[in-house]
């Protein structure tokens, strides 16, 4: 078991600091990006576009295009999987910073369109849909323009919540994957058309500079680098190990494990090499530490998955020796998040099981852990026997809720506890001075992060991943 | 921490702002004076040798091509003489050039017009129209290539062009 050295309290406050510093900085940089762009069509003269009707609404339509490109471009740096980001604001927050430009980045799109056809048809005294119309037919590259707009359309609309949840995960994927298309056949108009991006301005060569930058961030860390590692590790399906009905592990081989030590409660995406699998990608934690090869024993992996579909129930059928693609670790949840020397882990189901891992792997004295795990009953809390042996090897406190939910008040405790009068302090009385990790359905993690933060616990403290798409 | 990066983040858009809008301040006025001597090159007539045509100024709209060149010969081969193209319209102004054709070659092309609605569009025709030029003097046809960035200027060039070389029997 890793022991912590006296510093290291001082250690997870300073990496804690850093990491702010980091998050402030791209925070920074992003919000600075789309006044970049505008400003550098100011510095090309496009302050003095106002002086008519036509020229002010065209000159409109022109930044509502810059700013959208900007967010899009952002949008995929986002998704990009960069280290730099992952490990600052963690692949759960960047997603959901990522998911929050959609729309802006539509509707800016859709009011570029709009400007632009009706600033021009200004400009030659025709209506907007006939300067469309004329646009489409007579201007080179034009017509690759509105195949993006309604590709963007496409990809925004399969994103929202409701039109999101009647279709099947692969669906939104595919449609997604269109992304790429829709920027691809944006950008020749934008180089050939505009006349803003002219041969021998900056703005051409900063544009190209970013286009290329988010290009390459792309193909590096989502491409490549998922390539390497799945090469280098050589990771192979040993067995599948029921732990419940609907819930089992899956145990791997791989090589040159020492280079993911720590990455226990981190997920990777996981790609199974066999037919009717490889095509998918399932993103699962690591519900252990993995061990990295003696001289007798191969290195291990493993995760541990709950059965929620088609796709998850096939999973127990694999055979072993199946060769596995992976892409990880990615996540915040393990010690590169902590910020103090106290720490405290509430999980409930399948979300036990990073949990484990996470104890498993993460420094603290004797006495500074507090783990509370959720579940109807002692066989929903998943890994709990090697959560016991963790916690009295380590000298953690332990706490067990189960029993049914309570019917009217929804909290997170199970009725009887509630019934009782205990609180969340009544487990974990230091809470405000300790990191809180929390993994769980994301309806009853809702409930946990609110009284985690009513009790007192910053941001900068509570750690929590969401695991749905 | 957060209230630092706002602020950061504030000063830095304002200021970035402020450099893009000075600098623009002072494209416009270079863009000006580009656009000024544009179209005083355009009314100078023409240099090379052969039939001059002195009429540089010839800002009609008109749609058809104007041939003001004085033709040697009545012959439907290519005539030497200068022939001004037609008036393009563009959303950025308007287009129209004058080719000098001598002995069966395209000898020079001149912009009459060229688009300079506003200052970014005088400053695009100032950098397009030495290109185009060399790429049509070389090619010795208006089908050569656009100019990236330059889209609309090009095309209206190469129309205008066509036009001329049209009405030279080119």
């Amino acid at each position: 078991m890793p022991a912590m050295a006296p510093s290291a309290a001082a250690g997870f406050r300073q990496q804690a600091r850093r990491r702010w510093v980091r998050a402030d900085f791209i925070t920074f940089l992003g919000w600075l990006s789309p006044v970049a762009a505008v400003s550098l069509w100011l510095a090309y003269g496009g302050a003095s576009g106002f002086g008519s009707f036509a020229a002010a609404t065209t000159s409109i339509g022109i930044v509502a295009g810059l700013i959208s490109m900007d967010l899009v471009l952002l949008m995929l740096l986002l998704a990009a999987r960069i280290p730099f980001i992952d490990n600052t604001l963690g692949h759960d927050r960047a997603m959901k910073i990522h998911k929050s430009l959609g729309k802006p980045a539509l509707y800016l799109l859709l009011a570029h369109g709009l400007f632009i056809a009706i600033g021009y048809g200004a400009a030659e005294g025709l209506d907007p849909i006939s300067e469309s119309v004329s646009l489409w037919v007579n201007v080179p590259d034009m017509w690759l323009a509105y195949i993006s707009t309604l590709l963007f359309v496409a990809v925004v609309v399969t994103s929202l919540v409701a039109v999101r949840r009647r279709f099947p995960y692969e669906f939104w994927y595919a449609v997604h994957l269109l992304t790429y298309a829709a920027v691809a056949t944006s950008l020749p108009h934008q180089f050939s058309v505009g006349g803003l991006f002219a041969q021998g301005t900056w703005q051409r060569w900063y544009w190209l500079a970013l286009c290329m930058a988010t290009g390459s961030a792309l193909l590096y860390n989502r491409v490549l680098e998922p390539i390497f590692a799945t090469f280098r590790h050589q990771v192979t399906v040993s067995r599948v190990v029921r732990i419940s009905k609907d819930v089992f592990s899956i145990e791997m081989t791989g090589l040159h494990l020492d280079e993911l030590s720590g990455s226990g409660g981190r997920f990777f995406f996981w790609r199974f090499l066999a037919p009717g699998f490889w095509w998918q990608p399932h993103p699962f934690s690591l519900s252990a530490e993995p061990i990295p090869a003696t001289a007798t024993t191969p290195g291990k992996l493993r995760i541990t998955v709950r059965i929620l579909g088609e796709g998850t129930a096939r999973l127990a059928r694999l055979k072993p020796g199946t060769k596995v693609a992976i892409e990880g670790p990615y996540g915040m949840f393990s010690t590169a998040a902590r910020s103090r020397k106290h720490v405290v882990m509430i999980g409930a189901g399948i979300g036990i099981t990073p949990l484990r891992a996470l104890l498993e792997s993460t420094p603290f004295e004797p006495g500074d852990a507090t783990v509370l795990l959720r579940g109807h009953d002692e066989n929903e809390l998943f890994l709990g026997q090697e959560i016991m042996a963790i916690a009295e090897a380590r000298g953690v406190t332990l706490y067990h809720l189960t029993g049914p939910r309570s019917p009217k008040s929804g909290s997170w405790l199970p009725h009887s506890a509630q019934q009782a009068g205990f609180t969340l302090a009544s487990y974990a009385p230091h809470i405000a001075e300790a990191d809180v990790y929390v993994c769980g359905p994301a309806g009853w993690a809702g409930k946990v992060i609110d009284d985690v933060k009513a009790a007192g616990v910053p941001t900068e403290q509570l750690h929590y991943e969401r695991f749905d798409w | 921490m957060r209230t630092r990066a706002a602020v950061a983040t504030a000063l830095a858009s304002v200021g970035i702002l402020i450099a893009g809008w000075q600098s623009g301040a002072h494209v416009s006025e270079t863009g000006a004076a580009t656009s000024t001597s544009l179209s005083s090159t355009g009314s100078s007539g023409t240099t090379s040798g052969g039939s001059t045509s002195g009429t540089g100024s010839s800002g009609t709209a008109s749609g058809g091509s104007s041939s003001s060149g004085t033709t040697s010969s009545g012959t439907s081969t290519a005539t030497s003489g200068s022939y001004d193209g037609s008036s393009v319209q563009t959303r950025y102004g308007t287009v129209q050039v004058q080719v000098t054709v001598q002995g069966g070659k395209i000898t020079e092309v001149k912009a009459l017009q060229l688009t300079d609605a506003e200052n970014r569009s005088a400053q695009i025709s100032a950098y397009a129209a030495p290109v185009l030029r060399s790429e049509v003097l070389q090619a010795q046809s208006a089908n050569v290539q656009t100019v990236g960035g330059a889209t609309i200027t090009s095309d209206a060039y190469l129309t205008s062009l066509q036009a001329a070389l049209d009405a030279a029997h080119f």
